[in-house]
């Protein structure tokens, strides 16, 4: 694998994992993008970054309060100490054959272990099934923001997908969407709402 | 695919084939309900759909559309305004939909997959091809549903190719033609209905030009209004409409009511003309409403038969006379032997009735076409009409200027009771003596309600008709835009029911008598098209559908008679005898 890994595991459980990074604008990833971690054994994890943290400490405090050079404040925000804490939430897992599934993990990936962003190709590849069936389990977790982690899940996809095939894709996942919340009108009208402020 | 294979699958091929919604409920009382996957303008009620489940096909009806929500709130909120467009159409296409409701009516076993072993092991196991039965079960949720093609619409209603099979209109969505089997139409009684101005006397004509041409029947026709045998102008377009007569020359023939009548300004081809001795009681009780006779008349009626005989009642009533008296030797006043009342004395009944009775006759005396019995005309007009008949000729009885109900009920009345004894006699020697079967007789009767209506359709030849005549090879064809009117026991002899647009509930409700799903039929009868739209019905057709009827106009006769509209101067002189 030639990507750049941007982080390293530090828990996990079979729905997500937090990773610790260093902070950098640049390798940091955005809310809502596709991530994964391979495993040992092929199998690939794939998940959605779903918060950021970026966690205070003693010498942070003390240069707040402070007045120290413009080069100490940017050695201090690029050599932390606390790492920033990217969490994830899994959305479907990659068996060592290729063969994509949009369940919960079998097992959690270990400590330390490198995640990745996801290129155009593996985005392509995990979400080109008839079934988007990690929607069911992003809409009902309720602790993660589902709503606009799905908008932007979408449009990350979206921008990724060829012209040709955006319309029934996007189409595919809209009505997906409004079938598993069908039934609960004030939170489908949410989620439609929100994803409307991407979708034109 | 073999032929065999083709006649069960025409819609494996048919680029019509596409399915328009899926089951989703129902069943044989409560109708089946389709989820509509098209919009809802591409299916209309009366639309003759398809459902195809396993190795059965169902045939049915839409008898509603109906428009649903996931939730109401998606159907009473609009949000055009707060979605994007795609997620706005999206949302809409999952959660609003309109339902169908369908009356099923038949179902057709179409076996395995062609081409499979399958397949072939079931066609070797049909003891006989399969054809449409009525429904019995019903297809499976999920069953796909589509439209009609023409090879469906050829399954059940037949090929108009196919001898006695009659194009009578074409289905409305897409146009596939709906024909009716013209051997079993003249099988029983049948009627043609709508409220006027609908296209009745129109679609009467295109079925009367069905049959004559067909020539399975001899027709008669009693046309009140001098419409159907010479050519004539619509009243609402003004155009020319083309009698029967001038299609069929050589097998139509017109008879006018009365001496030197005129039809349309044209001469009949001879004149019907009534002798005192055909005249018999129970036509004149037949008009007991129209001359507001009272419930003595029968007895009056009785003993004038039992006095003057059969053959001489009416004439020798005819020429007594009310109120004339005599005085006697003492100066007393008494009865003049010519009086009713001298008469009545002598027959025991009733003077002031038999006086009242012969009162009220005097609009039944006064008719121009009863002559005297020593006026005779050369021709037996009754019998040439009736001769007419049994030869396979065809006749249009037009009332000429005698327009009037009492005209109408008193000479269809007479000549239908001829009618009837001669088909009697014919159908007997026909199994007793096994002489010539007689052949098939429909009679056209227009206004029907005056003839068979409640108070009166126990008293006239016409009910008997209805009720009894299918074993003695005669059938009405009766036309009317009151079919409430008509005896119930009547209307549910009726076979084939043809009905255009009728508003009244009660007109909707008699056509509909009898008839499995009227309920669901109820409300289509009341939004068809006037004078484009008919509902066919009844035993005579498999299943009930709605058709856009056909055009009266140089057209159709083009497609019934070929290149030469008439019928050819041969076949004409061919008919005549010569």
């Amino acid at each position: 694998m030639t990507a750049i890994a941007i982080g390293r595991l530090l828990r996990a459980n079979t729905t997500g994992c937090i990773m610790g990074c260093r902070l950098s604008q640049a390798t940091t990833p955005a809310f809502g993008e596709m991530v994964q971690i391979p495993l040992d054994d092929g199998t690939m994890i794939y998940g959605l970054v779903h918060e950021i943290f970026i966690d205070d400490d003693g010498l942070v405090r003390q240069l707040v309060s402070s007045e120290v050079s413009a080069e100490v404040i940017e050695d201090n925000r690029k050599n932390r100490n606390v790492p920033v804490e990217i969490s994830v939430v899994f959305i479907g897992w990659e068996n060592a054959s290729g063969q994509v599934f949009h369940t919960r993990i079998p097992t959690p990936p270990l400590a330390l272990d490198e995640i990745f962003r996801c290129n155009e190709q593996e985005i392509q590849h995990f979400t080109a099934g008839n079934r988007l069936g990690y929607l069911r389990a992003l809409l009902r977790n309720e602790e993660i923001p589902a709503v606009d982690l799905v908008t932007a899940h979408m449009k990350q996809v979206l921008s990724v997908t060829n012209v040709d095939h955006a319309t029934a894709w996007r189409d595919h996942f809209l009505n997906e969407i409004i079938a598993l919340l069908k039934d609960d009108y004030p939170q489908l009208l949410d989620v439609l709402s929100t994803i409307s402020t991407v979708i034109e | 695919m073999t032929p065999d294979e083709s006649r069960f699958n025409l819609h494996i091929s048919d680029p019509e084939n596409s399915a328009i919604g899926y089951v989703i409920g129902g069943g044989l009382k409560a109708n089946l309900f389709v989820r509509l996957t098209v919009p809802a303008y591409e299916v209309q009620e009366g639309g003759f759909v398809v459902l195809e489940s396993g190795n059965w096909q169902f045939y049915g009806l839409v008898t509603d559309l109906q428009l649903g929500a996931l939730d109401p709130r998606y159907a009473e909120m609009q949000n055009a305004g707060r979605l994007s467009d795609p997620v706005n159409r999206s949302l809409i296409r999952q959660t609003l939909y309109t339902n169908l409701e369908v009356l099923p009516a038949l179902m057709l076993e179409r076996g395995p997959e062609p081409g499979s072993a399958a397949y072939k092991e079931w066609r070797k196991s049909l003891s006989e091809e399969p054809h449409p039965i009525p429904i019995k079960t019903v297809p499976a949720h999920h069953a796909a549903a589509r439209l009609a093609s023409a090879g469906d619409v050829a399954e059940i209603f037949g090929n108009p190719q196919e001898k006695g099979k009659f194009e009578i209109g074409r289905t409305r969505e897409q146009d596939h033609p709906v024909c009716i089997d013209l051997n079993k139409f003249v099988q029983r009684s049948s009627g043609i209905f709508g409220a006027t101005g609908t296209g009745k006397s129109f679609l009467t004509r295109i079925l009367l030009a069905g049959l004559i041409h067909h020539n399975s029947a001899s027709v008669l026709i009693l046309d009140m209004h001098n419409e159907y045998g010479f050519d004539d102008t619509a009243s609402d377009t003004g155009k020319s409409v083309v009698g029967l007569r001038s299609k069929f020359p050589g097998r139509v023939r017109v008879v006018g009511l009365g001496r030197e009548t005129k039809i349309r300004n044209h001469t009949p081809d001879f004149h019907l003309e009534i002798h005192e001795s055909d005249i018999q009681p129970e036509d004149i009780e037949l008009l007991s409403r129209e001359l507001n006779l009272r419930e003595t008349t029968p007895t009056t009626l009785d003993a004038l038969v039992h006095h003057f005989g059969p053959q001489n009642w009416f004439r020798e009533f005819r020429q007594m006379v009310v109120g004339s008296v005599i005085e006697t030797d003492d100066g007393k006043k008494t009865p003049a032997p010519d009086s009713v009342a001298y008469w009545a004395r002598q027959a025991g009944v009733n003077e002031t009735a038999a006086e009242g009775l012969r009162s009220k006759l005097t609009r039944v005396f006064n008719r121009k076409y009863i002559l005297p019995d020593e006026e005779k005309a050369p021709l037996n007009s009754l019998h040439e009409i009736i001769e007419l008949l049994k030869n396979g000729k065809d006749v249009v009885l037009s009332f000429g200027d005698f327009e009037s109900d009492l005209d109408y009920l008193l000479v269809s009345n007479l000549l239908t009771r001829k009618i009837r004894e001669a088909w009697e006699e014919m159908t007997n020697n026909f199994r007793g003596k096994g002489e010539k079967e007689p052949r098939p007789l429909v009679i056209a009767v227009e206004e029907a309600h005056k003839i068979l209506n409640r108070e009166m359709a126990s008293q006239t030849t016409f009910s008997t008709i209805a009720r009894e005549m299918r074993k003695y090879y005669v059938t009405l064809l009766i036309i009317d835009q009151r079919p409430s009117q008509i005896s119930d026991e009547v209307m549910s002899q009726l076979g084939t029911r043809v009905s255009g647009w009728l508003g009244d509930e009660n007109d909707i409700a008699a056509v509909l008598s009898g008839l499995a799903g009227r309920d669901a039929l109820r409300g289509m009868l009341a939004r068809l098209q006037p004078k484009e739209e008919v509902l066919l019905l009844g035993w005579g057709v498999p299943m009930p559908i709605l058709v856009r009827s056909r055009r009266y106009d140089e057209i159709f006769w083009h497609q019934l008679l070929g290149k030469d509209e008439r019928l050819s101067d041969n076949q004409a002189m061919k008919d005549l005898g010569y």
